[in-house]
């Protein structure tokens, strides 16, 4: 059966190529998963931090961010991402990030910055918790 | 006169160079972090060292843009050596007090990219033509570190 639609038909619309996309579902009910597609750089930095702001205000004690279909992450998009796992931590919960390509992975591990998320290489681990 | 001015590469001394003009817009950065990638697969790096220099020019150009003057233009610079790249980007700025901050996380993130990296300022006594710059090199493998 299909998630219910967490995007009604005035969600926002297809940007132009290179933009960010993000969208919210909630695969179990004390979930909040937010995919990330695209490429995080100056340009989609903000888009990210407010997708992020709105992810860690809910309620949900697990917060997951697909990074699968993120295809570059420059380090404004590292420090949206980071200062997400600081507001998640103020509510002891802590920022699942689903990683799997080198782009984003590197970025991560070269600023040391493992240690501020819980990393998964899968979606489904991740909402293990 | 300023690198802006200058109207081709230097010496190249065996190296091959490419050279991308661009408005210093944001929306360009994509664009040229793409040049400086494929450059550095065709040359051979291994895959995180392609990966970091992608990140890195992108790191530079992004820091340079912020700081340019408004309707001016990005000139980037790549000279592709047997081991390494050599990425030199330059913008014009409004003022010779207009300085960019090294104490930044991306100026952090830059540093640990590239294998070497330097801030230049540049222009004349009176303020006028003044540029700021950002030298980079990466090498096609992991140096021991």
């Amino acid at each position: 059966m299909a998630e219910p639609a967490t995007q009604g038909p005035d969600a926002s619309p297809p940007r132009t190529a290179g933009a960010l996309g993000t969208e919210v579902s909630h695969p179990r009910p004390d979930a909040a998963l937010l995919a990330v597609t695209g490429e995080l750089d100056t340009l989609t930095a903000p888009e990210l931090d407010t997708a992020l702001r709105e992810l860690v205000a809910g309620p949900h004690p697990l917060l997951v961010v697909d990074l699968t279909g993120v295809t570059f992450l420059a380090s404004s998009g590292l420090a949206a991402l980071i200062q997400a796992a600081h507001r998640a931590e103020d509510s002891d919960r802590a920022l699942h990030l689903v990683v799997t390509a080198r782009a984003v992975r590197r970025p991560i591990e070269i600023t040391g910055s493992e240690q501020l998320f819980t990393l998964h290489s899968d979606i489904t681990t991740a909402l293990r918790g | 006169m300023s690198d802006l001015d200058s109207p081709s590469v230097p010496d190249l001394d065996g190296a091959s160079s490419v050279e991308l003009r661009t408005s210093a817009s944001p929306a360009l950065i994509p664009t040229i972090r793409a040049v400086a990638s494929d450059l550095a697969a065709r040359a051979d790096f291994d895959l995180d060292a392609i990966s970091d220099l992608r990140m890195a020019v992108d790191e530079a150009c992004a820091t340079l843009v912020d700081v340019a003057a408004a309707e001016s233009s990005l000139l980037c610079t790549f000279l592709v050596r047997a081991d390494r790249i050599e990425v030199h980007a330059v913008v014009q700025t409004d003022s010779a007090d207009t300085k960019v901050s090294t104490d930044t996380f991306g100026w952090r993130v830059l540093q640990t990219l590239a294998d070497d990296v330097a801030l230049e300022h540049g222009g004349n006594e009176d303020g006028t033509g003044s540029t700021v710059g950002i030298t980079l090199t990466k090498h096609a493998g992991d140096l021991p570190r």
